[in-house]
C-alpha cells in the first residue's frame, strides 16, 4: 500500500530480530521454546492494550485512560465473580461493554467538545482510579475465576490460548485498518481532520469508534491479565500506559497520527517484552533496571518513530522544493 | 544599461529529474522583470537558488558584477535579495509586527523587545509603501489569506531589498490589493530596485513588467521587452506548442430546471438577502472584492458554519448541516475549496487515497473494500482529468499545483453530486492546466452539472461563466449576462453603489 509504512514496519521487525539475537548471546537459553512462549504471552497483553491505542493514535489522538480502564475491569471482574466461573458469562460482556463505553465518552469529549485528547483521557483515567479506590476501599480483591485463568495461561494442544486470542484480534485489526471504510477514514482524520471533514468523512463517528475500541481492548486486557496473575490488584494497569504507546511508536506509527499499522504494533509489543526479559540478565538492581528500560525505550522510539515518520512529515515540503513544481 | 543580476547556464538536478538545465536570466536595476513559465518549468527552483534556499549544480550568478553564491537564505537577504513566496512563512500565533520583524526585533540593552520602536518601524513601513489598512497588533491567525500575503510582502520589504522577488504574490489577493501591489512593484522599480515578478496572470504582467523571460522545461526559451511582444507569442513560448485558446467556446447549455435555488440566504452579518437561481447546465459566476461574502456563500452552501434562508436543491428544500451531508446522494453539492493544501488534499497520502476519500462506499462490499474496483475508479479519473502522476501511489504533496487541483476535482467528481461549488479553482495554476479546467467546467455543464464558480480573476468569470452574480458588502449587487458580463461592469457593480441592480 504505502512504501514508507512498509519500511517502518519492516524496520520494527528487523529490530526485533536483532534484539532476539543479542539476547541469545547475553542470556543463553533465552531462545528456548519455553522462554519464547512466555515472552509471546507477555507480549500479548501489551499487544491487546496497544491494539486500541494504535487506532486512537492513527486517528491523531492518544488514550491515557488505558491503565485504569484495564485496572477497573480487572478489579470489578474479581469482585463481581467472587472466584466463580458461572457469573463470568454476564460479567465479561458487561465489563467489555463498560470499557467500550468509557472509550466512547473519551471520544465524545474529544470529538464533540474539543477537549484535547491528553486532558480528556487523563481526566477519565484519574476519575476511574478514584472510583475504584472508593469502591474497594483500597483493599485487594479475591482470586481470579478458573475460566479466566485458562484463557490467560492455558494451552490448547500446547498452544497458549491467549496467543490464539491475540492472533484473532490482530487479524480483525488488520482487516479494519486495511480493508474497511472505517480504516480509510481513520487515516484521513489522523492526517488532517479538516481535509477529512471537507471530504465528507464522518470524522465524529470515526474518532469515537477509535476511542471506543481502545476502551474495549483495555478492559479485555485487564481481565486476561487478572487471569495471568491470578489476582487483580491496584496499579496493575500502570505499566501499560507507557508500553501501549511505545509499542505503537516502535511499530512505525507517527505519534502525530495518520500513519502506522497494527502489524507494526505487534513487533513493538514483542520488542518491549524481549527488552524486559533481557534487562534482568544484566544483573541490575530493580531501580537501575527501570532507568535502563526507560532510556532504551526512549532511544528505540526516537529511532523508529522520529527518523521515519518525522522525516515523512517533512516529505511534502521536501518534495516540493525538489519536485517539478514551479 | 548595466545588468544587476546575471545568471548563466544554471543547472539543478534532483536525482533523475532535471529542474533547471542551463537556464539564463538577466535583469537590470530599475525594472520589473517578469519570469513566466508553466508549472514545472523551473521557475521555483530558480527563485530558490536566488533566495539561497537551494544551491545550483552548475552555472554562475553575478550580482552587481560580483559572484553571488549564497549558502543560505540569510546570506541572500544580506546581499539584498528578498523573496516573497507563495507558501506563506508566517507564524500564526504572533502578531503582524512580530512577524514582520521576526528575529530582527529592535532590542533594548537587556535584549528585550522594544515594543514602541517596533510599532513605529511597522507604521513607518506601512506608510512608506501605502499598505492596505491592517492593525500591527493583530494576531496573524485572525487575518484573511489575502492579508497574510500582504504581511508576507511587508516582511520582505522591511529588509529594504535591492531585489524583490514576488512569486505568485497576487494569487491570494483581491482586486484592490492586487492593484496596490502592482503599483508598489512599479514604484520600487522607479526607485531603482529590481522586482522579479512571477505570475500566471498575463494581464498583470503586461501592466507592470518592462521585460519578460520565459522558462520552459528548465531552460530559457525567450526574453523580450513587454511592449514588443503579444500574448499569443508569450503563451506559445510557455507551452512550446500553439495553445488553441485559453478559454473554451461558451455555448449555453442551461436548461430551465433550477438546480440550486436560494431565497433570503444569509450568514450572520456577512451575507444577507441572497436570492439566486443556479440552473442545470449553467456556469454561474460569482464575483466580489475580497471579503464581500463570497467565501461565506460557498462555505455555508457546503454546510460549514450556519446559515439562514431557504435552499432548494433540484426543486426540494434541503438543510445542509455539514460537508458529509452536502456531498451525499444525487442531490448533493461538492466543493472545490479555496485552500488546496489545508482543506482540499491529504498531502502526505497518495493520489489514490485522496481521489477516493469521499466515495469509499462505492467500492466496499459487505464492509470490505475491493482494491480492483478502487483502482478502476482511480485509473478512470486520472485518465479523464489527465492528472500527471507517476503512479496512483505517488504522494499528492509531490504533484504540481495544477495536478493537485485536478485530484481535488476528481475526488468531487467521483461523488454523485451534480452541483459543483468551485472557489477560485485556478488560483496559482499554470496556463495549460487553467485551460483544461475551463474546458472541463464547460463539458460538465453540458452534461447537466450546475456550477457555481467564484474567481478572483475577473477575466475568467467574463469568459467562462454564463452569468455573473456580483456581491458587494454581503449582498447581491447585480447579476450580469450577455454584453454586461464584462470586467468593467463587474468591477463597477462590486465597487460602486448602484440603484438599478
Amino acid at each position: 500500500m504505502n512504501i514508507r509504512r512498509h519500511r517502518a514496519i519492516l524496520l520494527a521487525y528487523l529490530g526485533m530480530i536483532v534484539l532476539l539475537l543479542l539476547t541469545s548471546v547475553v542470556a543463553p537459553g533465552f531462545l528456548s521454546a519455553t522462554h519464547l512462549r512466555s515472552t509471546v504471552v507477555l507480549a500479548a497483553f501489551i499487544g491487546i492494550v496497544a491494539l486500541g491505542q494504535t487506532f486512537v493514535i492513527i486517528g491523531g489522538g492518544i488514550d491515557l485512560s488505558v491503565p485504569w480502564v484495564l485496572n477497573s475491569a480487572a478489579v470489578l471482574m474479581t469482585l463481581l465473580a467472587g472466584s466463580q466461573d458461572a457469573p463470568l458469562l454476564w460479567i465479561v460482556p458487561v465489563l467489555l461493554a463498560a470499557g467500550a463505553l468509557v472509550g466512547m465518552v473519551n471520544g465524545f469529549g474529544v470529538a464533540i467538545f474539543g477537549v484535547p485528547p491528553i486532558i480528556m483521557t487523563l481526566a477519565v483515567n484519574v476519575i476511574l482510579q478514584g472510583g475504584i479506590l472508593v469502591y474497594t476501599g483500597g483493599a485487594p480483591t479475591s482470586t481470579a475465576p478458573k475460566a479466566i485463568q485458562f484463557l490467560a495461561v492455558g494451552r490448547i494442544a500446547g498452544f497458549p490460548v491467549v496467543l490464539i486470542l491475540w492472533i484473532a484480534l490482530a487479524a480483525i485489526a488488520t482487516i479494519l485498518l486495511s480493508k474497511t471504510a472505517f480504516g480509510r477514514h481513520l487515516y484521513a482524520v489522523g492526517t488532517s481532520a479538516t481535509v477529512a471533514e471537507f471530504s465528507g468523512v464522518p470524522t465524529l463517528r470515526t474518532t469515537v469508534l477509535a476511542y471506543t475500541l481502545s476502551g474495549f481492548t483495555a478492559a479485555l486486557a485487564g481481565m486476561l491479565l487478572t487471569g495471568y496473575t491470578a489476582q487483580a490488584y491496584l496499579g496493575m494497569g500502570d505499566p501499560y500506559l507507557f508500553t501501549s504507546i511505545a509499542a505503537v511508536a516502535i511499530g512505525g506509527a507517527s505519534i502525530l497520527g495518520g500513519s502506522g499499522h497494527y502489524i507494526g504494533t505487534i513487533a513493538g509489543a514483542l520488542v518491549l517484552t524481549i527488552l524486559t526479559g533481557l534487562l534482568p540478565a544484566l544483573n541490575l538492581s530493580s531501580g537501575a533496571l527501570l532507568i535502563v528500560y526507560g532510556v532504551v525505550i526512549l532511544v528505540t522510539v526516537s529511532l523508529a518513530s522520529e527518523a521515519l515518520s518525522g522525516l515523512s512529515a517533512f516529505l511534502p515540503r521536501f518534495g516540493r522544493s525538489r519536485g517539478p513544481s514551479a | 544599461m548595466t545588468e544587476l543580476l546575471n545568471a548563466t547556464a544554471i543547472t539543478k538536478r534532483y536525482g533523475g529529474i532535471t529542474a533547471l538545465s542551463r537556464a539564463d536570466f538577466s535583469a537590470r536595476a530599475g525594472e520589473v522583470h517578469a519570469l513566466l513559465g508553466e508549472n514545472g518549468a523551473g521557475k521555483s527552483t530558480f527563485i530558490q537558488i536566488l533566495a539561497g534556499a537551494v544551491r545550483p549544480d552548475g552555472g554562475t550568478v553575478t550580482l552587481a558584477g560580483s559572484p553571488y553564491r549564497p549558502r543560505n537564505p540569510q546570506e541572500a537577504q544580506q546581499s539584498g535579495i528578498s523573496p516573497v513566496f507563495q507558501e506563506l512563512s508566517l507564524v500564526p500565533d504572533l502578531t503582524v509586527e512580530e512577524n514582520i520583524w521576526f528575529r530582527r526585533e529592535p532590542l533594548s540593552a537587556i535584549r528585550t523587545v522594544r515594543a514602541r520602536a517596533m510599532r513605529e518601524a511597522t507604521l513607518e513601513l506601512f506608510a512608506r509603501h501605502k499598505f492596505p489598512p491592517i492593525r500591527p497588533d493583530q494576531e496573524l491567525r485572525r487575518l484573511t489569506l489575502a492579508e497574510r500575503q500582504v504581511i508576507e510582502i511587508a516582511k520582505a520589504l522591511s529588509r529594504d531589498p535591492q531585489v524583490l522577488i514576488l512569486d505568485e504574490a497576487t494569487s491570494a489577493l483581491g482586486p484592490q490589493e492586487t492593484e496596490w501591489l502592482l503599483g508598489l512593484a512599479k514604484g520600487l522599480a522607479e526607485a531603482g530596485r529590481l522586482v522579479i515578478y512571477i505570475s500566471h496572470r498575463l494581464g498583470e504582467v503586461r501592466q507592470i513588467a518592462d521585460r519578460i523571460t520565459v522558462f520552459r522545461n528548465g531552460a530559457t526559451v525567450a526574453a523580450y521587452d513587454t511592449h514588443a511582444v503579444d500574448d499569443e507569442t508569450i503563451i506559445t513560448d510557455m507551452l512550446g506548442r500553439r495553445m488553441d485558446r485559453l478559454y473554451p467556446e461558451r455555448k449555453s447549455t442551461a436548461s430551465q430546471t433550477v438546480a440550486l435555488g436560494l431565497r433570503g440566504f444569509g450568514v450572520d452579518h456577512r451575507l444577507a438577502d441572497i436570492d439566486l437561481d443556479l440552473r442545470e447546465g449553467e456556469v454561474l459566476g460569482v464575483a466580489g472584492m475580497q471579503g464581500h461574502g463570497q467565501r461565506e456563500l460557498f462555505q455555508a452552501l457546503f454546510g460549514i458554519g450556519g446559515s439562514r434562508g431557504t435552499v432548494e436543491v433540484w426543486g426540494k428544500p434541503k438543510t445542509i448541516r455539514g460537508p458529509r451531508q452536502a456531498l451525499t446522494g444525487r442531490d448533493g453539492l461538492a466543493l472545490v475549496p479555496e485552500d488546496r493544501r489545508n482543506h482540499g488534499l491529504l498531502l502526505s497520502k497518495s493520489v489514490r487515497e485522496n481521489l477516493t476519500l469521499s466515495v469509499i462506499q462505492r467500492f466496499t462490499r459487505f464492509g470490505i473494500t475491493d482494491p480492483k474496483r478502487e483502482s478502476a475508479l482511480v485509473d478512470e479519473m486520472i485518465a479523464t482529468l489527465k492528472i500527471k502522476t507517476g503512479t496512483p501511489e505517488q504522494l499528492a504533496g509531490t504533484l504540481s499545483g495544477g495536478n493537485q487541483q485536478k485530484v481535488i476535482f476528481g475526488k468531487m467528481l467521483l461523488t454523485e453530486a451534480r452541483i459543483l461549488l468551485l472557489y477560485d479553482p485556478t488560483r496559482g495554476i499554470d496556463v495549460g492546466t487553467k485551460g483544461e479546467i475551463f474546458q472541463l467546467m464547460r463539458d460538465l455543464a453540458a452534461k447537466g452539472y450546475a456550477i457555481l464558480f467564484y474567481s478572483s480573476d475577473l477575466a475568467e468569470l467574463v469568459h467562462v461563466a454564463d452569468r455573473v452574480a456580483v456581491l458587494r458588502n454581503g449582498r447581491l449587487a447585480a447579476i450580469l449576462e450577455g454584453e454586461d458580463n464584462s470586467e468593467r461592469q463587474i468591477l463597477r457593480a462590486a465597487l460602486i453603489e448602484t440603484r438599478a441592480a
